[in-house]
C-alpha cells in the first residue's frame, strides 16, 4: 500500500479527489451562467492555436485536431477560472514569484515608453560625464632587463643604465638592456591593453612617469623596464555628439533601473510592515 | 619645428610597427597574435545550470565579464575577471533550452505537461536540494534517454538561440573583442559524455534552431548536420570535451556508438567537422593519465574520474578517455590502415555553470552556482551530482593565433589547429616544425616570419622530408600575473607495425640544471610554495624560454606527432589558499600544490608511400601470418602453453625481451592443501589467473596499454588474467586487451587487440644474460 502511495499517478488522483470535495462543499454561489461565466473564443484566438500548431512542425490541424485545441484551451481557462474562484493561487510561492517579477517587468516596460528629449540627454550627459571617461593612452618605448639573464642584479642593473641614460636623446637606449620578446615600442595603447600585455601594476606605475625622459625603472610581470614616453594622453571624455548612441543607451539602462526603484517605492508607500516583537 | 616634425615620424613608424606587430585593432599581423578565449561556458540560459541557482544571468552578461567588468555571482556577490578575454563564445546546452524556466512558470503550457512535473521546483525544500534532485533526473532522463518530445517545444528553443545570437552580436567588436554564435551539444548516452561545443564561423548564416542531442545523440549524425549546414555556405566547427569522462567512448578504435566499423570514411568525416579539442577544464584533464603515460612525471594532473550525474554501480573505462592515446592510435591507424580519425588540435575551456569564469586558483569562486558557491561549501566535499568540488579546477583557455581578432581570423585559426590550451594563467607557446631550422634562427628578431616561411605552425603537416630528422622551434613567454616557467617538453608519439608509442623530452628549462646524462631527463626545478601560508615567490624559473630542437631518434618511414608541454614553477593550488583561509588543513584528496602548464596543438609526421617502403620489417600481420599457415590457438591449446608457465617473450618492433608468467588459473581437479602452489589461487573463480611480468627496465619501450609493467616487475605486482574464445584477456583497468596466439611451424607468434592487426611478439627461449655488456659500444647503448 505504501509502495502504491508514492506512485505519482495515485498521488495525482488522491489530491483530485481532495479537490474534487473542496470544489463540491464550496461551488461558488455564481456558478449560474452569467455573464462573468461566459468563455469567449475569437476568429483571432484560432489563428494563434493554428499558428502554435505549424511551429511545431506538424502538418496543419484538421478539424477534429482543431476541435481538441479548443477543447483544451477551454479546459485551460475553465480550471483556471476554478482556481482561482478557489483561491488556490494563494499562498503559492511559485504563482507570488512569477506575478512578482511579472510586477518588475511591467516597470521595465513602462521605462521603455520613455525616451529622453535631447536636452535632457545632454543635460544628463554633463551631469554623468565621467562614466564616458576613456582611460588614458600612451605611446612609449623602453628598455627590458630579463631576470633570465641577470638574476637578482637585475634591478641594480637597470638603475645604473638610467643614469647612463639620463639627458640622453631617445637613440642613446641602443644595446642598452636586453631583447624583449615583444616590442620595444608601443604606439598609443590604452591602458587596458597594457595592463593584459605587461600586468596590471606596471599599466598603473605608467600613469605618473612624466614624459620627454628615459626614468624608471618599471618593474612589470616580466622583469624590469626603463621607459620613456613620447606622449600620454590622459583620460578623456569625448563629446556628446560623438557618443550619442552610447549616451543614450546609458541612460535608458539607468532610467530603467530608476523606473523599477520608484515603482517599488510608490507601492511600499501604501504599505506598513508589521514585524514581531515591534 | 623639429619637434612637431620628429612626433610625426614617431606616429608613422607608430602605425608601421603596429602593423607588422600590433595587438590591437590597428590592422591584421601577418606575424599572428595569440589571443586567449573562451570556448566553453553556460548562463542562466542552461538547464543544468538554472537548477543549481544560476538564475540571473545570461549570455549578454558573460560578455560582459569576459571583456573585465564585474557581475554577480549566483550567489548574490560581485566577481571580476583577473584578466580580460580577447574572445568568447556562449554555449548554453541546446537541448530543452528554457525548459526549466518554463515549466516553473505556472502561466506557460508547458507546465501542464506531465514530463515537466518532475523537473518543478518543490518551494517547501531547501533550493539547493531540489536543485541537484532534479539535475540528477535532467542527466539521467533527459540527457541519457530518447528525447522526451512534449518538452521540446520549438517556440521556446528557437526564441533563446534568437537571444543567444542577438548577445554575440551586440558583444562582438571586431579588433576589440570577438562574440561567437556558438552551443553546446549536449548527447549523454547512459552517462558517457560525448559533449561537444559547435562554433560558427558567422552570426547572420547560423540556422534556425541548433541539432541538438534530441535531434540525435550519435555524433556520426550531428557530423552529418554539420557537413549540410557547410554545404549550405554556413561553416561551422566541433570541439569535444570531457573525453575523460566519457567512460571511454570518446576516441574509440573499432566501432562507434552504433557498432559499425571505424573506417576511412567516418575518419574523414570526423576530422572534417571535429577540428580541436578540449584537453582541460573545471572537471579534470584529458591529455593523459600516469598509467597511459608510465614514463612522464607530469601525467598525474587534475585526473578527474566520475560519470556525470553519478550513476550507481558504473567504474570509469579510462582506455578511449585521453587524446594522447587517440593521437598515438591516429598514428597507428594511419600505419596500418591508411586513415587517421584523431588529427586534433589542442584547447582547454572552463564548463563554468555560474555565466563567469574564475581561470586563477586565487578567485576560484565555484562554477555550479549554489553547490559551490562559498569557501566552506566546496572545503567540505559536499558532493553534488557524483562530485566533490575540491577536485574541481579554475578551468583554462584556448589560445589562437590569429592576424587579428575578428570572427574570421580566429575561426581560420581554429580550422588549421593553430591553437594551443593553458590550465588557466595566459601563457604564451609557440611550436615550429620543419627541416630547414638552423640552431641560430632564435637570435634572429623576425624569426618568427622565419617560421611561418620555411616549415609550419602548430597543428600542421611537416612537408615532404627534406633532412634526416626534423627540426621545432619552440617558444613560450610566461603569463605576467602568474608563475615563471620551468621548463618546455616536446611529447612525441609514434607507431611501429601498429604499436604505438610515446616519449617527453625535455628542450629547454630554467636555471643551470643538469639534464641526467643518460636518460635526458631534467631534474624538477625546486619549490617555493609555503603551504602554511599559501604563497609563492618567482624567484626560481624563467620568464621566457625558447630552443631549437631536433627529434634524436627520428625514423622516416614511421608515423609520428609532436607537441610542446610548458610547465610552470609549482604554486598553490586553490585548495591549499582557501584551506588557509579557513584555517584548516589542506585536503588529501588533491595535491597541495600544482604547476599550471599549456600544450601546443601537435605537428604531424606522414611519410611518403616510398618512405613507408624503407621500414625494416620486423614485425608481421595477422594476415601474412595466416597466410604463412599461422593457425590461432583454441582455449585448451592457450591453457596448454602458457597457464603455471614461465616463458619468455619478445617484443618484434621494440627487440626488448621479458619473462611473463601466468599463474594457476582458479580451482585445479583436486583441492590443494596449504603446503601446495595452487592452495591461494584456488579460491579464485575457474579460468581467473595473475600475470606477472618480469625483467623490465625503465629503457623498456613501452607499448600503448600495458599500464606500468616496470614498476610492477620490480615489486611483483601481479594483475588478472583470463582464458576466453581463444584469446587471453587482461583487463587494463576494466578495458579488455585481448591476445591471439598463432601457431606457425615451430614458432608462436601473439597478437595484441590494439595493435591494428600485427602480430608483434614471440615467445622466445628463456634469457640467461639481461645487459650483456659491451664495453666497446658503450656509447652506443648510452644514447638508448
Amino acid at each position: 500500500m505504501r509502495h502504491l502511495i508514492r506512485e505519482p499517478l495515485v498521488q495525482f488522483l488522491l489530491v483530485g479527489l481532495v479537490l474534487f470535495g473542496a470544489w463540491q462543499l464550496a461551488k461558488p454561489a455564481h456558478a449560474a451562467r452569467d455573464a462573468s461565466n461566459r468563455i469567449v473564443i475569437t476568429e483571432d484566438d484560432l489563428k494563434q492555436m493554428a499558428v502554435g500548431w505549424a511551429a511545431q512542425g506538424l502538418p496543419p490541424p484538421s478539424p477534429q485536431q482543431m476541435k481538441e485545441l479548443i477543447d483544451a484551451r477551454v479546459r485551460e481557462e475553465v480550471l483556471y477560472r476554478e482556481a482561482l474562484a478557489l483561491g488556490l493561487d494563494k499562498d503559492d510561492a511559485i504563482v507570488r514569484r512569477q506575478l512578482a517579477r511579472k510586477m518588475e517587468f511591467v516597470a521595465e516596460d513602462l521605462s521603455k515608453l520613455e525616451e529622453p528629449k535631447p536636452e535632457e540627454l545632454r543635460a544628463w550627459y554633463e551631469k554623468s560625464r565621467a562614466r564616458f571617461a576613456l582611460p588614458p593612452r600612451v605611446t612609449f618605448r623602453h628598455v627590458y632587463f630579463s631576470p633570465d639573464r641577470r638574476g637578482a642584479n637585475t634591478r641594480t642593473d637597470a638603475v645604473a643604465a638610467l643614469t647612463q641614460l639620463s639627458g640622453k636623446p631617445i637613440d642613446a637606449s641602443v644595446g642598452v638592456g636586453d631583447t624583449f620578446m615583444f616590442q620595444s615600442f608601443y604606439g598609443d595603447r590604452s591602458m587596458e591593453v597594457l595592463a593584459k600585455e605587461f600586468g596590471p601594476a606596471f599599466a598603473r606605475a605608467l600613469v605618473d612617469v612624466a614624459p620627454g625622459a628615459w626614468a624608471g625603472p618599471v618593474e612589470s610581470g616580466y622583469g624590469w623596464h626603463l621607459v620613456f614616453i613620447d606622449s600620454m594622453t590622459p583620460q578623456q571624455i569625448p563629446e556628446f555628439d560623438a557618443i550619442e548612441q552610447e549616451v543614450r543607451n546609458a541612460w535608458v539602462e539607468e532610467h530603467r533601473e530608476k523606473t523599477r526603484a520608484s515603482m517599488y517605492e510608490s507601492m511600499r508607500a501604501r504599505y506598513e510592515v508589521v514585524l514581531p516583537g515591534s | 619645428m623639429q619637434i612637431p616634425f620628429r612626433k610625426s615620424c614617431i606616429a608613422v613608424v607608430a602605425t608601421l610597427v603596429s602593423g607588422a606587430f600590433g595587438t590591437s585593432a590597428l590592422g591584421a599581423n601577418p606575424d599572428r597574435d595569440a589571443y586567449f578565449g573562451e570556448t566553453h561556458v553556460h548562463t542562466s540560459w542552461s538547464l543544468d545550470a538554472w537548477l543549481l541557482g544560476n538564475r540571473m544571468t545570461g549570455p549578454a552578461d558573460a560578455y560582459k565579464y569576459f571583456k573585465g567588468e564585474p557581475i554577480k555571482h549566483p550567489a548574490g556577490y560581485d566577481v571580476k575577471i583577473v584578466t580580460p578575454l580577447d574572445w568568447a563564445g556562449v554555449t548554453d546546452h541546446s537541448e530543452y533550452v528554457g525548459v526549466i524556466k518554463y515549466a516553473n512558470d505556472p502561466t506557460s503550457a508547458l507546465s501542464k505537461v506531465p514530463a515537466a512535473q518532475p523537473l518543478k521546483i518543490d518551494p517547501n525544500k531547501p533550493l539547493s536540494e531540489e536543485g541537484i534532485r532534479i539535475f540528477n533526473y535532467v542527466a539521467k532522463v533527459l540527457f541519457g534517454g530518447p528525447p522526451v518530445k512534449s518538452l521540446m517545444d520549438p517556440k521556446i528553443a528557437g526564441t533563446v538561440w534568437k537571444e543567444t545570437i542577438a548577445a554575440a552580436q551586440a558583444a562582438n567588436e571586431p579588433g576589440k573583442f570577438t562574440a561567437f554564435c556558438s552551443y553546446e551539444w549536449t548527447s549523454m548516452p547512459n552517462n558517457m559524455n560525448m559533449h561537444r561545443n559547435i562554433f560558427f564561423k558567422e552570426c547572420h548564416k547560423v540556422p534556425e534552431a541548433p541539432f541538438s542531442a534530441l535531434d540525435s545523440s550519435f555524433p556520426e549524425d550531428l557530423w552529418n548536420w554539420m557537413d549540410a549546414e557547410r554545404k549550405k555556405g554556413n561553416e561551422l566547427l566541433a570541439i569535444s570535451h570531457n573525453a575523460n569522462i566519457s567512460d571511454g567512448r570518446m576516441y574509440p578504435t573499432e566501432v562507434d556508438l552504433r557498432g559499425r566499423p571505424i573506417d576511412a570514411a567516418w575518419a574523414e568525416s570526423r576530422m572534417r567537422n571535429e577540428r580541436l579539442v578540449e584537453i582541460h577544464q573545471i572537471k579534470g584533464t584529458s591529455e593523459t593519465h600516469p598509467l597511459m603515460s608510465p614514463n612522464d612525471e607530469f601525467a598525474s594532473f587534475e585526473i578527474m574520474q566520475f560519470l556525470i550525474g553519478d550513476p550507481p554501480g558504473r567504474t570509469p573505462h579510462l582506455v578511449g578517455s585521453f587524446a594522447r592515446q587517440a593521437l598515438k592510435d591516429g598514428v597507428a591507424m594511419q600505419g596500418s590502415k591508411g586513415f587517421n580519425p584523431y588529427k586534433f588540435g589542442f584547447g582547454a575551456a572552463a564548463d563554468s555553470h555560474n555565466t563567469a569564469v574564475a581561470y586563477r586558483q586565487e578567485n576560484w569562486f565555484g562554477a555550479h552556482a549554489l553547490t559551490d558557491a562559498t569557501p566552506e561549501i566546496r572545503m567540505s566535499g559536499k558532493i553534488a551530482a557524483g562530485m566533490d568540488p575540491r577536485n574541481l579546477y579554475p578551468a583554462g583557455l584556448t589560445g589562437v593565433w590569429a592576424e587579428e581578432n575578428t570572427r574570421a581570423s580566429l575561426f581560420e585559426g581554429m580550422q588549421r589547429k593553430e591553437t594551443f590550451a593553458v590550465s588557466g594563467p595566459h601563457i604564451k607557446v609557440r611550436l615550429f616544425g620543419g627541416w630547414e631550422y638552423t640552431p641560430e634562427i632564435l637570435k634572429d628578431a623576425a624569426w618568427v616570419k622565419t617560421g611561418y616561411a620555411k616549415g609550419v605552425p602548430m597543428g600542421g603537416d611537416l612537408p615532404v622530408a627534406k633532412a634526416k630528422a626534423p627540426t621545432f622551434v619552440v617558444w613560450a613567454v610566461k603569463d605576467p600575473t602568474s608563475g615563471n616557467l620551468d621548463r618546455i617538453q616536446i611529447v612525441k608519439g609514434w607507431s611501429k607495425n601498429g604499436q604505438s608509442f610515446e616519449r617527453v623530452f625535455d628542450v629547454v628549462w630554467a636555471g643551470d640544471r643538469k639534464p641526467d646524462k643518460w636518460t635526458g631527463v631534467v631534474p624538477p626545478i625546486g619549490n617555493t610554495v609555503d603551504i602554511e601560508k599559501a604563497t609563492y615567490t618567482n624567484s626560481i624559473g624563467a620568464v621566457e624560454l625558447k630552443q631549437v630542437w631536433t627529434d634524436p631518434e627520428f625514423d622516416p618511414s614511421l608515423d609520428a606527432f609532436y607537441y610542446a608541454r610548458v610547465l610552470e614553477i609549482p604554486t598553490p593550488r586553490w585548495t591549499t589558499i582557501q584551506a588557509k583561509q579557513l584555517g584548516i588543513a589542506p585536503p588529501d584528496v588533491v595535491p597541495p600544490t600544482i604547476q599550471e602548464r599549456a600544450w601546443s596543438s601537435p605537428i604531424w609526421y606522414t611519410p611518403t608511400a616510398e618512405a613507408r617502403k624503407t621500414a625494416k620489417p620486423n614485425g608481421m600481420t595477422v594476415s601474412d601470418l595466416k597466410k604463412q599457415g599461422g593457425v590461432a590457438l583454441n582455449d585448451a591449446q592457450l591453457r596448454a602453453l602458457i597457464v603455471g608457465k614461465s616463458t619468455w617473450l619478445q617484443n618484434n618492433v621494440t627487440g626488448d625481451k621479458y619473462e611473463v608468467i601466468y599463474g594457476d588459473s582458479g580451482p585445479g581437479t583436486k583441492v590443494a592443501t596449504p603446503s601446495e602452489p595452487g592452495f591461494n589461487t584456488q579460491k579464485f573463480a575457474p579460468n581467473q589467473g595473475q600475470i606477472w611480468l618480469r625483467f623490465l627496465g625503465r629503457n623498456t619501450m613501452l607499448p600503448s596499454l600495458v599500464g606500468n609493467p616496470v614498476e610492477a616487475s620490480k615489486l611483483g605486482v601481479t594483475s588478472a588474467y583470463f582464458i576466453n574464445n581463444g584469446k587471453i584477456v587482461n583487463p587494463m583497468s576494466g578495458s579488455p586487451i585481448e591476445i591471439t596466439v598463432y601457431k606457425v611451424g615451430d614458432k608462436y607468434l601473439a597478437a595484441r587487440g590494439n595493435e591494428f592487426g600485427y602480430a608483434n611478439y614471440e615467445i622466445i627461449p628463456a634469457v640467461a644474460e639481461l645487459n650483456p655488456l659491451n664495453l666497446g659500444g658503450a656509447k652506443k647503448a648510452a644514447v638508448k
